[in-house]
């Protein structure tokens, strides 16, 4: 469960985030949707623990980002915008030293590391460096590492981009697989197909503020359109410049 | 607890990805060869020299001029007349000679009536090499000249004394223990750049290495306390200046039991207590020396940024060094406390065999330790700030 409330991030005179205020349900995929610049990733970062809001709360599970950020993060799993790798490790190498620094036994690592390779499907890869990976590889790595703990909120941030058709359906198993195990999935996109193709709730956010909120027949009661591109484009005020 | 864990885990993954990287492992290897190779090469020139001063080949032109002095030079122990190149200045400008001695063919005329006889030296005082050989031929000469004068006056009733205004007695008071030093004085210089570049590769890349490929941020997603990591990192890069301080000294030590000492006329003694604790100075030195640079390289975004930035730091510890050849810091143990600096200073009086009491050597340790620390918590706060974070 997170639930995000005004809050606002401004770098120098650029005001990234206004203010935003949603929340994510356990047991359902959650939507973040913007253009580029719309302010999803610095949402995102804030959610992280990693940067301060100037205003606003964030709570994980009940637990304040703010002012507690180790407790929200280990109930949190998050693919950031940067999935760097080490080339030199082996992706069994990468869940290992991830859980080790969520304080995880080393049978435990174990367990997990297994399952988590068979459930990316990356047995045949997963004792060798990540050097030369291929970008799917890569993100199934980044996403292994952040899932070692369990966490109950799964946090992914533009999860399919760079992904081409198959990583991009694996992706999207894995992420309904994750709301049949009960976790609160909340990824951000900007790319319509995929949300409604997976999520029971959509927040658009365009210029660091929260537009709409609801489920994709909200959204299209909302606007009038039935095709959901159109209410996207509509609710992002987008509008206006495209008929131009 | 739960914090030690995890300094352990960062130790352990900088330490299984350091020495999996190529760059790293070939940094701390080459780091610890150049003092092995430096000394090698300068006590074995350094030996072939005075060795081939005190066995000597003399050329000598006109040596049938003067069949007494040739006859005295030949007595001399180490000395060998051979024949004369035909061309003595040509010889000698073409480096096929160090030294030759020209006798001029009224020497004996000269001699006999008690004038001042003529001879030649030729020689290049460019030369350094022949420096030593071109020194004790002309040693040789004047000590014969002296003799000679001194068997003329005592002829003439006069004793030889009178001859001689002012002697010279040199009273050398440095033991050998301190010639040694003055040698081994750039000792703890290339082993401070031994600690220093050891963990110089996997400093930069477990700081602005990871900052450039983005693997900064998903790191610090977990609830690790930034002092934790930033501590790991450090601890992983000091192993490595360890281990170069290490290797260093031991390879060192391995060239110097081959360098032949007793031709230099110094006793040297491998298993020199002093020398060992050489190692107890400069090893928390590498402690040091890798938070300064774990320190710096986290202000850069990548690579090649951090190295620009640690060319400048380079000279940090090699400015005292070179200091110290001019201005000796050898009796200035109100330096301890000073990093970089202190070390020197107890160094250079522990190889001039004055060990400096087990105090300094504390104190010299726990500053430095502490500046480390300091280093340490200062890395970990950045590692919160958004624009390190961020910032790519």
């Amino acid at each position: 469960m997170i639930a995000i409330t005004g809050v606002r991030k401004r770098f120098g005179h650029v005001e990234a985030v206004r203010n935003v205020t949603f929340s994510a349900a356990d047991g359902t995929v959650t939507g973040l949707l913007g253009h580029n610049g719309a302010g999803k990733t610095t949402t995102l970062r804030m959610l992280s623990g990693l940067m301060r809001p100037d205003a606003g709360t964030i709570s994980v599970d009940g637990a304040d980002v703010i002012s507690n950020p180790a407790a929200a993060q280990r109930s949190m799993g998050l693919l950031p915008d940067s999935r760097g790798l080490y080339p030199r490790l082996t992706p069994r190498e990468h869940i290992r030293y991830f859980g080790e620094l969520h304080g995880m036994s080393g049978t435990r690592i174990e367990e997990r590391s297994d399952a988590l390779v068979k459930w990316l499907g990356l047995e045949a890869v997963a004792d060798r460096r990540v050097a030369g990976f291929s970008q799917g590889e890569r993100t199934k790595v980044a996403l292994a590492r952040a899932l070692v703990h369990q966490p109950r909120n799964v946090i992914l941030d533009e999860p399919t981009n760079g992904l081409d058709v198959m990583s991009t359906r694996a992706m999207r198993a894995l992420i309904r697989g994750l709301r049949q195990d009960g976790c609160c999935v909340l990824f951000s996109s900007h790319i319509m197909q995929e949300v409604s193709a997976l999520c029971d709730r959509i927040v658009v956010i365009a210029q660091g503020t929260v537009v709409a909120d609801g489920t994709p027949d909200d959204l299209r009661s909302l606007t009038g359109r039935t095709d959901l591109e159109d209410a996207f484009v509509a609710l992002s005020g987008l509008e206006a410049e495209a008929v131009e | 607890m739960t914090a030690l864990r995890q300094v352990w885990a960062v130790f352990r993954k900088e330490i299984l990805d350091g020495s999996r990287d190529r760059r790293s492992i070939y940094s701390l290897l080459f780091s610890a060869m150049i003092s092995p190779l430096l000394f090698g090469l300068m006590f074995t020139v350094a030996a072939e020299r005075r060795k081939s001063a005190d066995e000597i080949t003399l050329p000598i032109e006109g040596a049938e001029y003067a069949p007494s002095l040739v006859n005295w030079l030949e007595q001399q122990s180490g000395v060998t007349i051979v024949p004369p190149p035909a061309d003595a200045e040509k010889a000698v400008a073409s480096r096929a000679e160090d030294v030759v001695l020209i006798i001029g063919k009224d020497f004996s005329k000269d001699m006999a009536r008690a004038v001042p006889a003529e001879v030649k030296l030729v020689s290049d005082v460019t030369r350094d090499s022949a420096r030593p050989k071109v020194a004790r031929v002309r040693g040789l000469v004047a000590a014969y000249s002296s003799q000679t004068s001194s068997l003329r006056l005592i002829a003439r009733g006069v004793a030889s004394s009178v001859a001689s205004a002012v002697r010279i007695d040199e009273v050398e008071v440095s033991s050998s223990q301190q010639r040694l030093a003055t040698q081994l004085s750039i000792l703890p210089l290339l082993l401070v750049l031994a600690a220093l570049t050891g963990g110089l590769q996997l400093s930069i890349d477990s700081t602005a290495g990871e900052r450039e490929r983005g693997s900064l941020e998903p790191l610090l997603l977990n609830p690790v306390p930034r002092g934790a990591l930033a501590s790991g990192k450090w601890l992983a890069a000091s192993l490595f200046g360890c281990c170069a301080v290490l290797f260093s000294m031991v390879l060192t030590m391995t060239v110097m039991q081959r360098v032949p000492w007793h031709d230099l006329g110094i006793r040297f003694r491998v298993s020199d207590p002093e020398l060992m604790t050489l190692l107890a100075l400069i090893l928390p030195l590498a402690f040091f020396l890798s938070a300064i640079v774990m320190f710096a390289s986290t202000f850069a975004r990548s690579f090649k940024e951090a190295q620009s930035y640690l060319g400048i730091l380079m000279l940090l510890p090699m400015l005292p060094g070179l200091v110290s050849t001019m201005y000796p810091l050898s009796g200035r143990q109100w330096l301890a406390p000073v990093p970089v600096l202190g070390q020197y200073a107890l160094a250079a009086d522990v190889l001039g065999g004055k060990p400096p009491g087990i105090g300094l050597y504390v104190l010299a340790g726990v500053s430095v330790m502490a500046c480390a620390a300091i280093l340490v918590g200062l890395t970990a706060r950045m590692l919160k700030r958004e624009a390190i974070v961020f910032g790519r």
